[in-house]
Formats: structure tokens, C-alpha cells, sequence
């Protein structure tokens, strides 16, 4: 990060979220450099875009996840989500709606979707794991209802704009941070991970926790909705089914990320970064020529490796 | 009325009531539904979630999540035809060995939980995906048919009219609820689940207790497998992932605290019954796939709201 004209204060506390995360920067850095040797195409204006659209929607997706893993919660309806979210973007597009009503329909249903969500585990008290787990397959429901077989119509001008030979992606990607860091400096944002680190400390120093958990919950609903508009695009259609692997996904690169499960433990650029690393390991195993089933094999070893990794060195440093 | 309170205050009684009343309210208005051999199918379906949620159980009641309780489930169905030998007229070799696999899984879950320190849910969710792509090397992808004789004896014969699965959850059950509310090591999980670092400061390991309890849970998983391959004639690939879902679901349906420390599983067991009991409700009225899934939905969370609440914080 570069606000070196920021107070010492303020760069000492990103020096200590920083220190963390130097493991999983280096563990990137090395695969995107083994990436770019394996395959140049990468660092020329059309390969950086076509890889960065890879990436874009589980960066989304893990953006959603942290958000709510960040105050304590967690959802098991990303998956559903980046579907429900395609298949919108795929039937109202085409119709009298037009692209800009398609966006806005997304955006609604995400917000919509996620706030609901968010009540129900606030104000009733429910485990988000389970309430998000019902809510999955009522959001898959919905999706099979709306679109039964692939299909729906996106515009080619969005498809070639956001999933064509521009990094429109990333920059995309950079807004959002930039949304995300403005966010954190408002007292709501603040109150996400006061409300996820400690509760009770945070109710008693006035933090709405309740809102505050539903605001995440439909940030996080937006955010996994406009996912599913992105692959909507990349793929010119909807499928009610596309968003699957998402919602381990999420989880597994926020926790790469550095991202604890029981709140306030962990940066949105930690998780970022595990998205990128989630992202480039299964890009690299694909140009090695590994099987699909070989993938499989060392993507589940890689993710023990990089979590077991920092902790086993931190209990040694604090060992010793 | 302080009864009624005492009723609402105890999770497993309340699920088993619910199952009682959706039991008695579907059997007098469906027709069939309340046959003997209807219930009886419905039972032995349930034993599977039932004996798959035992191990999710106690991994929930110590505060942790098991995902890879589907992907074992599956290994076992697939290893078994494969692993059993053609000069064991009993089938007992194959089903030891296949057991052995999946306590070997559920070991491994422990050690990297315990020594690694990995968290739960992303070791036993790594394990699924690793599992997942060995699978695949190992099988092919292709279906298998069960020949061993001791598996088909669990999945069909009928002792007495009662289906052999249900008398292997009943069995299971048993020794469950022996284990958690009459053993030591049972109230060495609860300890853990409630308070980690007074249990671990009174003197209970956590590394053996974790190994232990992923054992188990790699155990049940596994003898799920078998029913289930049993009752299926035929094991593959994805036979096992709807189970990872509704064992979560049984074991919190029960009113098990998902943060670990307080529930039984004698609520487990009503969970689950409900959980396939909705299903088949579900499909006796006549909908389209995404409808049906949203119905599930709903169900789940309306069951969730009367069962499932957590205490006030």
C-alpha cells in the first residue's frame, strides 16, 4: 500500500496487517511468475485481460464471503447467488428492460436477496451457516423457475466490453478495492469488523450489531449477484446452475486470504490476494497439462499447505 | 403450562413431536402415506442420514464442521466392490478394509485439525476435493455393482419386516447415546466444544480427542456408505454429496448448537427423519424441480425457526 503521507499511526497499523500476508504475497508472486514464464501471452494487453476475467468473479465472490466472514458470519448461498444473478442478467436483458435495467434488476435481487438473509440471522437468531444453507436452495429454486435450461440472451457490446480483449475487468476490480477502503472509513464499515471481533464490546460501544449484520449480509448479496451478471457476460447467456463451485470456493480463498471464521481476523486484500492465488494455481495446473482430476488432487493439498504453513510457523515464533 | 415450556426448552422433544404431527397430519390426509411400507422406506432412508449425521454429531458438539462427510460416504460405495476379495464367501474382509479407509480419512482430517492446526472446515473441505480427484483416478468415473454378500445382507434382508439398515441406526443410536451422555470420552467432546481452553487447562487433550473424534466421524461416514451401497446395488461418483448437506441439517434440526458445547444426539435422530420426510412430501405434490427445491428451502428454515434457535447472546 502507498499512503506513506499517512500519520505514522496509520502506517504502523498497515505495516501490522501487512506482516501476515508477506507469505501468501510471496506464494503469489512466485506462481504468477512461474504463469508468465509458462505462458508470456500474459503480459501482453489481451492475455492480462483474458486472465484478469478469470479471476473477476471469484474475486467477487471472495469479496462476499470475507465481507461476512470479517463480522462473523458465513453464507453458503454465494453458489446460488452468482446463478440467480445470471440468469436475471440473462432473461432482462434481452427484454424491454434493457442493459441498464438488467444491471439494476441484479443489483436489486443481490441486495434484496441478501438483506432478507441478513434479518432473518440477525433478528431470529438463526446460524448463519444453516439459514444460508435453507436459503441455497430456495435461491436455486428461484433460478430453475426463471431460466429452466441455459439460456437468455445477453448483448454482445456487454460481452465484448467487460469479457473482450480490455482490461475492463481489473479495472473494475481496482473500483470496487477503492468502494471497499472508502467503506471501511465510514463508521458503518468500521462497525463490521467491531461487531465481528467482539459483540458484545461493540453493542456496548453503541454499534447497531443487528443492522450492521444485515448491511454486510446484502453488501455481500450485491457483490456475489454482480458476479453472476459478470459470467452472464462472459458466457453471452444464463444458467441456472453455473455459480456451483463458487461457494466452496469463496471459502477456500478467503481462508487462503488469511481471513478467520470467527470474525474481525483478517484483511479484504488478504482475501483478494487468495482469490489471485486460488486463480492462478488452477490457470497454471491447466497449462502444465494437468487432468482435471489431478487439479483436484493438488488444489486440496496446496490449500492445507498454504493455511497449515503461517500457522505452524506462528506457534513456533510464539514458542520460542 | 410450564410443561408446554419445558417442551419447547428441550430441542429433541420438540423435533420429534414435529415429526409425530407431520407424521399424523400427512398420514390422514395423503393417501398411502401412512402405509406400513411407506413409513418403513422412509425409516430406512432416514438411516443413512441418521448414521451419516452420528459422526457429524459429535464433530459439531466439539465445535467443528465435518465436509468431507459426503466425499467418504462416496469413497466407501466405490472401494467396496473393488477392495472386496473374490476368495471371502462372507464379504466381511472387504467391508473391514473399506472401514479401515475411511477411519484412515477421518484420522487424517484430526491430525491436520490438531497438529497442522488447519480449521476444521477447511481441512475436512480440502479432504473432500482431494478425495474428489482420487476418486476419479481410481474408479474412472464409471458406476460399480456390489457383489459382496455381507453389504447386499445390510441394504435388503428384513429381519423380522425390519429393514437390517434400520436396526444397524437403531444399534448405532445406542451406542451414541452411550458414548456422549454415559462414557468419559463423551463429556471430554463436550467439554471441548464449550470451553477449549478450560478443557484443555483441566487436563483433556485436545490432539487425542480430535483424532478420536474424526475417526468416528470417518467411521460413520463410512458405514453409511455401505448402507447406502447396499440399499443401491451400485456405487459412483457423487453418490454420496447429497449426504454431506443433510447430515448438517439433521444434526441442527436436533437443536445441536453449531458453535459447539450443548445438544444430544437424540436429535439428531428426529432430524433426520423429518429431513426425509419433507422430501418425500415434496415430491407426492407434483412440481416442477425448482419449486420442489424452493419448498425444501422454506421447510428447512421454518423447521430452523421453531427448532433450531440459537440462545440469546
Amino acid at each position: 500500500m502507498t499512503q506513506a503521507s499517512s500519520s505514522r499511526l496509520y502506517g504502523a497499523i498497515q505495516r501490522r496487517r501487512n506482516r501476515g500476508l508477506v507469505g501468501l504475497y510471496l506464494v503469489v508472486g512466485a506462481f504468477l511468475l512461474l504463469y508468465a514464464v509458462l505462458f508470456p501471452g500474459i503480459l501482453t494487453i489481451g492475455g492480462f485481460s483474458k486472465f484478469t476475467q478469470n479471476w473477476f468473479p471469484l474475486a467477487l465472490v471472495t469479496m462476499a464471503q470475507a465481507l461476512l466472514m470479517l463480522n462473523g458470519g458465513i453464507t453458503l448461498a454465494i453458489g446460488p447467488l452468482v446463478s440467480l444473478g445470471a440468469v436475471i442478467a440473462a432473461t432482462t436483458m434481452g427484454s424491454a428492460f434493457g442493459v441498464p435495467g438488467g444491471i439494476l434488476a441484479v443489483i436489486a435481487t443481490g441486495l434484496g436477496i441478501g438483506a432478507a438473509t441478513g434479518a432473518i440471522v440477525a433478528l431470529l437468531r438463526l446460524p448463519a451457516i444453516i439459514v444460508t444453507l435453507a436459503g441455497s436452495f430456495i435461491i436455486t429454486g428461484v433460478a430453475l423457475i426463471l431460466l429452466p435450461r441455459p439460456g437468455g440472451f445477453v448483448p454482445g457490446w456487454l460481452s465484448t466490453l467487460l469479457a473482450g480483449h480490455t482490461p475492463v475487468a481489473f479495472l473494475l476490480l481496482l473500483v470496487i478495492l477503492a468502494l471497499w477502503k472508502i467503506f471501511l472509513a465510514t463508521p458503518l464499515g468500521l462497525a463490521i469488523y467491531a461487531a465481528g471481533d467482539n459483540p458484545v464490546g461493540a453493542f456496548r460501544s453503541g454499534v447497531p450489531i443487528e443492522r450492521v449484520k444485515i448491511v454486510s449480509f446484502a453488501l455481500s448479496g450485491v457483490l456475489a449477484a454482480l458476479g453472476g451478471l459478470f459470467v452472464a457476460a462472459q458466457t453471452g447467456s444464463g444458467d441456472p446452475i453455473i455459480g456451483a463451485p463458487f461457494t466452496l470456493n469463496s471459502i477456500a480463498a478467503a481462508v487462503l486470504g488469511g481471513v478467520g471464521f470467527l470474525g474481525g481476523k483478517g484483511t479484504m486484500r488478504g482475501a483478494v490476494c487468495g482469490s489471485l492465488l486460488l486463480s492462478v494455481m488452477i490457470n497454471v495446473m491447466f497449462f502444465l497439462g494437468f487432468p482435471p482430476v489431478a487439479q483436484y488432487v493438488a488444489q486440496g493439498l496446496i490449500i492445507v499447505g498454504a493455511v497449515a504453513v503461517p500457522a505452524r510457523l506462528a506457534l513456533w515464533r510464539a514458542a520460542r | 403450562m410450564m410443561r408446554v415450556k419445558a417442551i419447547l426448552r428441550n430441542p429433541p422433544l420438540l423435533t420429534f413431536l414435529l415429526v409425530a404431527l407431520v407424521w399424523l397430519v400427512a398420514g390422514l390426509s395423503l393417501r398411502g402415506f401412512g402405509a406400513y411400507g411407506h413409513l418403513r422406506y422412509l425409516l430406512e432412508l432416514a438411516a443413512v442420514i441418521g448414521i451419516a449425521a452420528a459422526g457429524q454429531t459429535l464433530v459439531v458438539l466439539m465445535g467443528g464442521i465435518d465436509l468431507s462427510v459426503g466425499a467418504v460416504i462416496t469413497v466407501t460405495a466405490i472401494l467396496l466392490p473393488l477392495l472386496s476379495p473374490a476368495w471371502d464367501p462372507t464379504g466381511l474382509v472387504g467391508v473391514a478394509l473399506v472401514l479401515a479407509i475411511a477411519i484412515g480419512i477421518g484420522l487424517l482430517n484430526g491430525a491436520g485439525a490438531t497438529f497442522l492446526k488447519v480449521p476444521p472446515i477447511i481441512m475436512t473441505l480440502a479432504m473432500a476435493t482431494f478425495l474428489q480427484g482420487m476418486l476419479v483416478l481410481v474408479a474412472g468415473g464409471s458406476a460399480v455393482t456390489v457383489q459382496n454378500p455381507a453389504v447386499l445382507l445390510l441394504g435388503q434382508s428384513r429381519p423380522l419386516g425390519i429393514p437390517a439398515g434400520v436396526v444397524l441406526w437403531v444399534l448405532v443410536s445406542i451406542g451414541m447415546l452411550l458414548l456422549i451422555h454415559r462414557m468419559p470420552i463423551g463429556a471430554r467432546f463436550l467439554a471441548l466444544g464449550a470451553n477449549p481452553l478450560a478443557a484443555r487447562l483441566s487436563g483433556v487433550s485436545t490432539t487425542r480427542n480430535t483424532l478420536i473424534l474424526y475417526a468416528l466421524s470417518g467411521f460413520f461416514a463410512g458405514l453409511a456408505g455401505l448402507l447406502l451401497l447396499g440399499m443401491n446395488r451400485q456405487g459412483y461418483v457423487g453418490i454420496g454429496d447429497p449426504y454431506l448437506l443433510t447430515s448438517i441439517a439433521a444434526v441442527v434440526l436436533g437443536g445441536t448448537s453449531i458453535l459447539g458445547g450443548r445438544g444430544t444426539y437424540a436429535g439428531t435422530i428426529p432430524g433426520a427423519i423429518l429431513l426425509v420426510t419433507t422430501t418425500a412430501l415434496i415430491t407426492v405434490v407434483n412440481a416442477s424441480p425448482g419449486w420442489r427445491s424452493i419448498m425444501f428451502g422454506t421447510l428447512i428454515l421454518a423447521l430452523l425457526m421453531i427448532s433450531g434457535r440459537e440462545a440469546r447472546r
